[in-house]
């Protein structure tokens, strides 16, 4: 049924799709909200009281009443502290553990020998796809303490657990190792190299894994004919992702049933009971994991790391719950990290700036180890969207995933949409600068036109719905492109270099990994419900959204609905929170669930009005019965009866898209940037709560941003030490960087859910990489500076601006 | 070990504690007031902000030692009676949180901000500001929470 009622919507809004423009000003004084209404009997306004709702999360947030994973005291607790490797490759000679476990009130001490015993060595992988030539990714095994080799600065070599945190610490300092030093090799182009050293016997040439997708042969003749070609290099840097909750893991082993409960935080329970069972082989139903409060993911969240896997070896082998809480330098040594891919792009031009083709060469830096789904979103997300939101025919790529004493690297926010899209837009724009021909126009000529969806690619991915033109242009008029000429002699009168730069980026969101969705409705006495979904907030808001569209499908105000993520005890199916579809899987099932519901409890309060069910309506928590003349509500059905529903479904990519468009001025004589003017322009598909989406957008921005200017893990290229490792090293955005973000919608009605919802939670980093790049090259280009890397720090770019004027 | 005592949100305390113990561990492990959260370890990320004799001080970064005698509140003392303080009203209003992790060392760096500034110029809010991160928001709405927190405020 719910899929019926998708294909119906789905049809019904493609036939009766009529655009209408509708501006009307938004709760922020001065900024616009604008937009676009696909008018058909499915569309959602999500007006009543929740365009704008407070968040239903904020009160015990605010009160310092949240409960996040270093919140948990389990009774009789000990506490756990990991000893990490100093250095990024080293064989471990002998470790001597006995004064550590003598030291006052430690409890226990693991090391690899350990781990390799219990068997907990081999990671989950979902780099199960076969690559190039048919061959199967070799993925190296990690013992969750490291057995006789460390491959990272901040690998793990041994867990001590005593009484308190501090005792734990003090006792790492007592364990002796010897360690006889290995080369490492950092670098993700030099690790590829002949004579590199060698991080895994089962992965050769330091190469785990090479897929090709397109059309060589295409590109080959669309190179051949081209009129011009523009090369870059576009090397997306490492970045730390930074949630600002360390990681942290409560774990408890009951003997009895043989059970764990994990206490951490997660972007989603099954995600991470999965591949904790995965790692140790215990049973899926003898893990249970228990989060509530998350502090921002990003991606960051979905891994089950070996740490947790080290916590549940110790806690069953001490029969005591053990807890670890990171601290930030840990984590910034053994968090995932993001990006790290690494580009060669050619774009093929014909005279009139008609894209013929493109190629890539794609090297995805995974650092150590492979984390479970680390290298799937490099290999999957860029062939999705490799023609990005043009009709480019011929379209060929090669992608390696190479290993490098580095830590390990998994999905950021975006998951390589962010890569592929940036790739794209920086080879548009500068193609537009050689060939003389405006960035807009050459954008134009090559958009996939609004009246060809749903459009193929040549790929094999199907864009449902879109409006790229019109997308750019509300985006051009809200920055105000026409006047920028003005303003850049403006500012050059004041000695300053002014640049504007756009992207108009698509990527797909929507589809799951896992077989469906379901969100679970209970309905109490007092006409209040709970709602309980897999999908886990880490700040997104779903308790509030969530709250909304299951307040909209019953008419009932969004308050009395409570939503709770993380229950493993409800045994639901369905994704964890990431790849921004939470809105499309869960939401959307919030709404089936709503609908079914209504269904479900109809015969029944048919029952007790005495009446048969097609003489009863439903209308705002209430059912009625005219010709009875009576009426029972929601609650008092509840009262009577337990009444709770499961609505379940699963969906298929959505693709949301977007126009940002930078305006920057960058002083010479320092090469300090400061963004004057940001516009988004975005098609999520149809809003539910604008407020949270602009704060989606406006965090994601700021890490785009800081991507750009600032961010950047770096390892001694010697030495492999990090260098980047704590906040004083790091560069992390900071209050006052982003001056204001001027937000603007411009939506079309989604086909794959039937809300149109297509999600929103990534896309202010895949548009801004780009657009904020393309702006500082368009302010310095005509000072005759070449395309730069990021990050795009002052001195940076105040080197290249002093090289290009000592050149002329 | 050192003996302690000082008034925290209200209420008088003492305790036996290590000498090495921080404010932070003391609020959150001997109190369990775990309002106050602890995000990096080098003192930059603010998360741990409470108030000490009337001032923002991380507390990540002061022996609970040195607290011997103050008057220290953290969030979960800062709501008065049942009533929001005007920072926790306008960080809701404005859609200054996300996670929520790094809230309430803002909201308690942003009472102190108001406190001093009435009424913050941009540049006050932003060097206010200054220690305090957050991943999530891009600070663009909590910067218009403080100043909406000082409109409150002045209500
Ligand atoms: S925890 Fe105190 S400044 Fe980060
Ligand atoms: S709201 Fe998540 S860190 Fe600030």
């Amino acid at each position: 049924m719910p899929a019926q009622l998708r294909t119906g919507a789905a049809a019904n809004c493609v036939m009766l799709i009529a655009i209408q423009t509708e501006e009307k000003a938004c709760r922020s004084p001065g900024r616009l909200a604008v937009r676009v209404n696909i008018m058909d009997q499915h569309h959602h306004h999500f007006e009543v009281g929740g365009a704008h709702l407070s968040r239903l999360e904020d009160l015990r947030l605010i009160k310092g009443e949240g409960c996040y994973a270093a919140d948990w005291t389990l009774p009789n607790q000990a506490h756990a502290a990991f000893l990490r490797a100093d250095r990024a490759h080293a064989r471990i000679v002998s470790i001597n553990t006995d004064a550590a476990r003598k030291a006052k009130g430690v409890l226990g001490v693991f090391t690899g020998a350990d781990a390799v015993k219990a068997g907990y060595v081999k990671p989950l992988s979902f780099l199960t796809f076969a690559g190039k030539d048919g061959k199967k990714a070799n993925i190296p095994e990690r013992p969750v303490l490291t057995g006789d080799r460390v491959r990272f600065v901040g690998d793990l070599v041994a867990l001590v657990v005593a009484e308190s945190a501090l005792q734990a610490q003090d006792a790492l300092e007592l364990i002796e190792i010897e360690y006889e030093d290995l080369p490492a090799v950092v670098s993700p182009r030099a690790t590829l190299k002949a004579g590199a050293p060698q991080l895994h016997d089962n992965v050769p040439g330091n190469l785990a894994f090479e897929q090709e997708a397109g059309d060589a042969a295409a590109v080959e003749a669309a190179f051949a004919k081209a009129a011009h070609v523009t090369k870059l290099r576009l090397d997306v840097t490492r970045v730390a992702p930074n949630p600002m909750e360390p990681r942290a893991c409560a774990v408890t082993f009951d003997a009895g049933s043989g059970k764990f409960t994990i206490h951490s935080p997660v972007q989603g329970i099954n995600m991470m009971r999965m591949q904790l069972a995965a790692y140790t082989g215990v049973a899926d139903d003898k893990i249970e994991v228990v989060s509530r409060d998350v502090g921002g993911g990003f991606g960051q969240r979905s891994i089950a790391y070996p740490e947790y896997v080290a916590l549940m070896l110790a806690a069953k082998s001490l029969g005591r719950p053990v807890k670890w809480v990171s601290s930030r330098s840990e984590g910034f040594m053994s968090d995932s990290h993001g990006r790290a891919n690494y580009i060669d792009g050619e774009l093929a031009l014909d005279k009139d700036g008609t894209f013929l083709g493109m190629r890539i060469d794609w090297i995805a830096d995974l650092g150590a180890y492979l984390h479970p789904a680390g290298p799937v979103s490099p290999m999957r997300n860029p062939v999705t969207c490799l023609n990005g939101v043009y009709k480019t025919q011929a379209l060929f790529g090669r992608w390696r995933v190479v290993l490098t004493n580095t830590a390990p690297v998994s999905a950021y926010r975006g998951a390589a949409r962010p890569e592929i899209a940036f790739a794209i837009e920086r080879l548009v724009d500068e193609a537009a600068a050689q060939m003389k021909i405006d960035p807009a126009e050459i954008r134009r000529r090559n958009f996939i036109p609004t009246d060809a969806f749903p459009y193929k690619t040549p790929t094999g991915s199907v864009y449902d719905i879109a409006d790229f033109h019109g997308v750019l242009d509300k985006a051009m008029k809200l920055a105000d492109v026409a006047g920028f000429a003005k303003r850049r002699s403006e500012s050059e009168k004041r000695g300053m270099l002014r640049g504007i730069g756009f992207s108009t980026v698509i990527e797909n969101s929507g589809a799951g990994m896992f077989p469906k969705d379901e969100v679970r409705l209970e309905v109490h006495a007092d006409g209040t419900l709970t709602a309980y979904s897999v999908s886990h907030s880490q700040g997104q808001g779903h308790e509030t959204t969530f709250a909304q569209i299951i307040g909209d499908g019953l008419g009932i105000p969004a308050e009395r609905v409570k939503l709770r993520q993380g229950i493993g005890e409800q045994g639901l199916i369905g994704n964890h929170t990431g790849g921004s579809r939470t809105i499309v899987g869960a939401g959307t099932v919030c709404h089936i669930a709503a609908k079914k519901l209504v269904e479900v409890a109809t015969p029944i309060a048919a029952e007790q009005l005495g009446v048969e069910p097609s003489q009863v309506t439903y209308d705002k928590g209430e059912f009625k019965s005219a010709a009875a003349n009576k009426k029972i509500s929601l609650g008092e059905l509840a009262a009577k009866k337990p009444l709770t529903v499961t609505g379940e479904g699963k969906f298929g990519s959505t693709f949301p898209n977007g126009c940002h468009v930078a305006e920057l001025e960058i002083d010479p004589q320092t090469g300090v940037t400061e963004v004057v003017s940001y516009v988004t322009v975005d098609d999520c598909g149809t809003v539910i709560n604008h407020t949270i989406v602009e704060g989606q957008m406006h965090g994601a921005v700021a890490q785009g941003w800081g991507q750009i200017f600032g961010e950047n893990v770096v390892y001694d290229s010697d030495t492999g030490q990090l260098l980047s490792g704590s906040f004083m090293d790091y560069t992390m955005p900071k209050a006052g960087w982003i001056k204001d973000i001027q937000i603007a919608e411009h939506t079309t009605f989604g086909t794959i859910s039937p809300l149109g919802v297509k999600g929103m939670g990534e896309s202010g980093c895949t548009a801004s990489l780009a657009a904020l790049t393309n702006a500082v090259m368009n302010a310095l280009r005509p000072l005759g500076v070449p395309p730069l890397d990021m990050p795009l720090t002052a001195h940076k770019l105040w080197q290249a601006i002093s090289a290009a004027k000592k050149g002329k | 070990m050192a003996k302690i005592n000082l008034t925290v949100n209200g209420e008088k305390r003492s305790a036996d504690v290590e000498d090495r113990t921080l404010l932070a561990n003391f609020l959150r492990d001997e109190l369990n007031l775990t309002g106050t959260h602890v995000g990096c370890d080098t003192s930059q990320c603010g998360a741990c902000t409470v108030h000490v004799d009337g001032r923002a001080v991380k507390s990540c970064t002061m022996l609970v030692a040195q607290a011997e005698g103050c008057e220290v509140v953290t969030i979960e003392g800062l709501a008065k009676n049942g009533k929001l303080h005007p920072a926790q009203a306008a960080f809701t209003e404005c859609h200054a949180l996300q996670c929520g992790f790094c809230t309430p060392g803002m909201i308690m760096t942003t009472a102190a901000l108001i406190k001093n500034h009435p009424a913050p110029t941009d540049e006050q809010i932003v060097h206010g500001l200054e220690g305090n991160l957050c991943r999530c928001t891009g600070y663009l709405n909590i910067v218009k929470a403080v100043k909406r927190a000082a409109e409150l405020q002045g209500k």
